[in-house]
């Protein structure tokens, strides 16, 4: 068993990339998980096995490309923001966020302040619920059928909150160039400020019927540890990065709308198994109500107020204000369908709840974009299963394909 | 007139035949019925989901689990062309049949007249025939020349090794405590409430979990584990035959319910068997069935609570933690033999 | 303050840590076995009754549009498209070509940006969203059905219920009114 690192002992050692593959050659039984497979998701791992032991993993993913890149070439700038909300429906305003910035950093805009603390607002709600739908996948993957229903369940409280705000369960829309498309209706707030003390409630029920499960315990510490180094050096980000030590966030590093002035803390794991992986996560979303709380706060202070850049709002008609004042719907003026964005570069990135998404916007002047490049967290995070399955169990795969929290349309595009 | 209706009640209460089956088969496939929709009820509670429900409203949704049976029944069942067909279609069907063979020599009653076997060494003819029916999934899954069922059917394999002696060996701690291997003297070793499982609590924890190991129940629901082996050596059935497969599962651990009752949960006491049909036969089974049926209720309360442990660490389980219990729980069998507490 | 990083560990585990975790795992299931808190919505005997606000169908006021095809150019499926109607004018009676949006529903994604663009609030959101169409060419509308709200079947056989968000339970189910606010 020499070169092979097993899943529960001795991960400690673990060299670079490739040093602990084994090869039997004849003896191999491949077997294909995925795409039709209960234990993947749109994507297919191919996997060679010695036994019980994984000696090599191949993940192959594209299996719902839809071209969004070039896509995006051939529409007006703002039809964009629905179409790369298909990456990931259920974190919509996290995903689409850094592109709207961008092209306001073409445009040379800011949005108001009301908007970032929506904008930050629905983010949070979008996180929560994202990592909730990762649990809910994750449970069961390893067979706990009540972590399945759970989280999906209480993620209905985020989707509910969601739509009140937006008009949509999932797919938002809700950002766009200089503002938000909402305000947040009467009543709101105090819902929030419920829904932040039901989950901190339900957390603990988490903890004791999964987190702290022995089983789930077992099934987690120890596998799937992605060592600091390897970490950094395929490039992984969000929570799988911080859990394994690694204090990067983008809303702390490059922050972004007005993260830097709220008050949370970025949590880091060092033991970088699938086990901190969870408890990383259980930790983001104690972080996620802390800084919907503020928000909560700050919108309950402030009284209504503009939520689109000046730039637009100031040809607002009266029926505008007027629409803007009854409803906190900021009606889009006819100038954002053929908005045209000057000459330019930017690049813009944003904190999903899988990780670092970063989009570079290139214009030409014209109203459409000459080149949208998105890089998305699942594509970076999906690298790290050709080099952490080798030397685990098959039954340790749905473990480690589920605690990396890896969503197949996000890295597709 | 009477004559016939003599015979036939004669036919009926002929032991081998009402053992094997009304309390081998009919009413075990009752309990299974009434378990699966419990088990998916009590998912759902746990889970704060309705479950089954637009069946029939009025029950529950009670009648769901008939519903999917006829569904089963009606469905095509597809056998592919690269399948060793023989062995495909035999294994699941020996396997059905091996699983609840071990009834024969369960003793329902103290009536030597309503043995459908002699009861001496019921216990351990009991313990070699449930251990049979696995092999047959093994079969089942080489059978089925796909990669999940083969590799589903090796887990299998794995686990019958480990379950196997820990099962064995916790029931015959009750050998130990009694020096017999018939059943019914287990049981009236067991009168005046002086039920095993208060006597050797260990011995029946190592026998539940043995159980829980040895018919897939979560924790250990490892050979069919979907995330993994799609349905582990069943996945290429469909239809009835898949039904099977998992109503035999089922039929198994209601089998193993039925020995832990006799062994250990005092059998048909608090009744005593009296005269007559009713009395001496009917009754004492009742109770033997309503207490494996609270069994199966805990058993089946395990999937809203549990995942599942790999496989290696629930072989690890095995050994390394219920092996050493089982044998002191052995031990504590002797010790109070010994000492004379039985 | 602004957002700092916090070490953390996972805490080791020992025999007893394992036993309590059982017991606190079967304990909590058998709490929600008792009480188990479900919110669960039998549709279609009851039905969500969305808030105003929502992003449901698309309905046209024809007499306050415009013809100013901005909801037609912005509209990110293309589903919505401008169609060519002659009309009377009713100051001169002259006949001219006038230009209305229809809508076809195989395309749209509800993404509200036509309704926000329209300079005159001409387009306004249902909000229901559970209609069922029997072939694709129902589902596209022609100016007539798409100054119409489409039918809402399960509002007439369903219960309206809403949600609110609770601290205890998460989301519970309210009785409402068919019409209007909500019901005590
Ligand atoms: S809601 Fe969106 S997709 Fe539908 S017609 Fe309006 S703009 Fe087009
Ligand atoms: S945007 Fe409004 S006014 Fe203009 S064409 Fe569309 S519906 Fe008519």
């Amino acid at each position: 068993m020499s070169g092979i690192v097993r899943g529960t002992v001795g991960f400690n050692d673990l060299k670079l990339p490739g040093a602990w593959t084994r090869k039997i050659g004849k003896d191999l039984y491949e077997v294909f998980i995925g795409p039709q497979h209960p234990g993947s998701g749109h994507m297919r791992i191919i996997i060679r096995v010695d036994g019980d032991i994984i000696v090599e993993a191949e993940p192959d993913m594209g299996y719902v490309h839809r071209t969004m890149e070039k896509l995006s070439e051939v529409r007006t700038w703002i039809k964009s923001i629905p179409l790369f909300e298909r990456m990931a429906i259920h974190d919509a305003c996290n995903v689409t966020l850094p592109y709207v910035r961008a092209v306001e950093k073409l445009l040379g805009i800011e949005a108001p302040e009301r908007a970032k603390y929506l904008r930050v607002l629905l983010c949070e709600i979008n996180r929560i619920a994202a990592f909730l739908y990762g649990f809910g996948i994750f449970g069961v993957f390893l067979g706990h059928s009540t972590m399945y229903m759970w989280p999906f369940g209480d993620r209905e409280v985020w989707v509910e909150l969601a739509e009140w705000l937006t008009g949509a369960r999932l797919t938002h829309t809700y950002p766009v160039f200089g503002g938000v498309r909402r305000d947040v209706p009467a009543g709101f707030t105090d819902a929030l400020r419920k829904a932040i003390r039901y989950m901190r409630r339900r957390l603990e029920d988490y903890r004791k019927i999964f987190v702290d499960n022995p089983v789930i315990r077992s099934r987690l510490e120890g596998v799937g540890y992605i060592p600091r180094n390897l970490a950094i050096e395929l490039g992984i980000t969000g929570p799988n990065l911080r859990a394994s030590g690694v204090k990067y966030d983008v809303r702390m590093n490059h922050p972004y709308e007005v993260y830097d002035q709220l008050d949370f803390e970025i949590p880091v794991f060092q033991e970088g198994d699938a086990y901190a992986r969870v408890l990383q996560r259980v930790e983001e979303i104690k972080q996620s109500l802390r800084i919907l709380e503020q928000v909560a706060d700050w919108l309950d202070k402030h009284e209504r107020s503009p939520i689109l850049h000046d730039r637009f709002w100031k040809t607002a008609p009266p029926l505008y204000k007027k629409v803007f004042q009854e409803q906190g719907r900021a009606k889009l003026m006819a100038v954002y369908a053929i908005l045209k964005v000057p000459k330019g570069k930017a690049y813009e990135r944003g904190e999903t709840a899988r990780g670092e998404i970063s989009y570079y916007v290139e214009s030409d002047g014209k109203n459409t974009p000459y080149r949208v490049r998105i890089h998305s967290a699942s594509a970076r995070n999906a690298l790290v299963y050709k080099y952490i399955l080798p030397g685990h169990r098959v039954m340790d795969l749905p473990a480690i394909y589920g605690s990396i929290d890896y969503f197949p349309p996000e890295a597709d595009r | 007139m009477t004559g016939w209706v003599e015979a036939i009640i004669k036919i009926i209460e002929w032991p081998p035949l009402w053992q094997l089956v009304v309390l081998g088969l009919i009413a075990p496939l009752a309990v299974v019925i009434y378990i699966l929709w419990f088990e998916r009820k009590t998912a759902a509670r746990v889970q704060r989901r309705i479950g089954p429900y637009h069946v029939s409203p009025r029950i529950a949704g009670g009648l769901q689990l008939l519903a999917d049976l006829i569904r089963y029944s009606f469905q095509e069942v597809i056998i592919p062309k690269t399948v060793d067909k023989a062995a495909f279609i035999s294994a699941p069907l020996i396997a059905l049949i091996l699983s609840i063979l071990p009834v024969v020599a369960i003793p329902f009653t103290d009536v030597p007249k309503w043995f459908p076997l002699p009861m001496d060494y019921s216990l351990i003819l009991a313990l070699a025939l449930v251990t049979l029916s696995p092999l047959f999934i093994i079969v089942a899954g080489w059978a089925s020349n796909n990669k999940f069922a083969i590799i589903g059917g090796m887990r299998e394999a794995y686990l019958i090794v480990s379950y196997e002696i820990i099962a064995i060996l916790s029931f015959l701690a009750a050998t130990a405590m009694t020096g017999t291997y018939n059943l019914v003297d287990i049981v009236h070793a067991q009168t005046g409430w002086k039920w095993f499982i208060v006597l050797n609590p260990l011995a029946f924890f190592t026998a539940f979990v043995g159980v829980l190991l040895s018919t897939s129940g979560f924790p250990f629901e490892i050979a069919e584990s979907e995330h993994e082996v799609v349905a582990g050596a069943f996945t290429e059935y469909s239809g009835l035959m898949y039904g099977i497969n998992m109503g035999a599962a089922y039929l198994k651990r209601m089998i193993y319910s039925l020995l832990l009752t006799v062994v250990f949960l005092g059998g048909w006491y608090p009744l005593k068997p009296g005269e007559g049909f009713i009395w001496g036969y009917l009754a004492p089974s009742i109770v033997i069935f309503i207490k494996a049926t609270i069994l199966m209720m805990i058993f089946s309360f395990f999937r809203a609570v549990y995942g599942r442990y790999r496989l290696d660490q629930a072989i690890e389980i095995a050994w390394k933690i219920l092996f050493p219990l089982t044998v002191i729980a052995f031990g504590l069998g002797l010790l109070e033999a010994y000492y004379g507490i039985i | 303050m602004p957002p700092r990083p916090v070490e953390k560990h996972v805490h080791p585990r020992g025999i007893f840590s394992r036993f309590k975790g059982n017991l606190e795992a079967i304990a909590i299931g058998v709490k929600y076995f008792f009480d188990p808190k479900r919110s669960t919505l039998i549709y279609p005997k009851e039905y969500i009754k969305l808030r105003e606000g929502y992003r449901g169908f698309i309905v046209l006021v024809k007499n306050k549009c415009i013809s100013c095809s901005s909801c037609a150019r912005i509209c990110p499926a293309a589903a919505m498209k401008m169609v060519k109607v002659p009309v009377t004018d009713p100051k001169t009676g002259k006949q001219r070509i006038k230009k209305f949006p229809v809508i076809n529903y195989n395309r749209c994604i509800f993404c509200g940006y036509c309704v926000d663009v329209c300079p005159t609030e001409a387009l306004y959101h249902v909000p229901y969203h559970d209609i069922v169409y029997e072939s694709m060419e129902e589902a596209v509308t022609d100016l007539e059905s798409f100054q119409k709200e489409p039918e809402y079947k399960t509002a007439k056989e369903g219960l309206p219920v809403r949600y609110i968000v609770d601290e205890v339970k998460g989301l519970v189910k309210i009785r409402v009114k068919k019409e209007g606010g909500e019901k005590k």
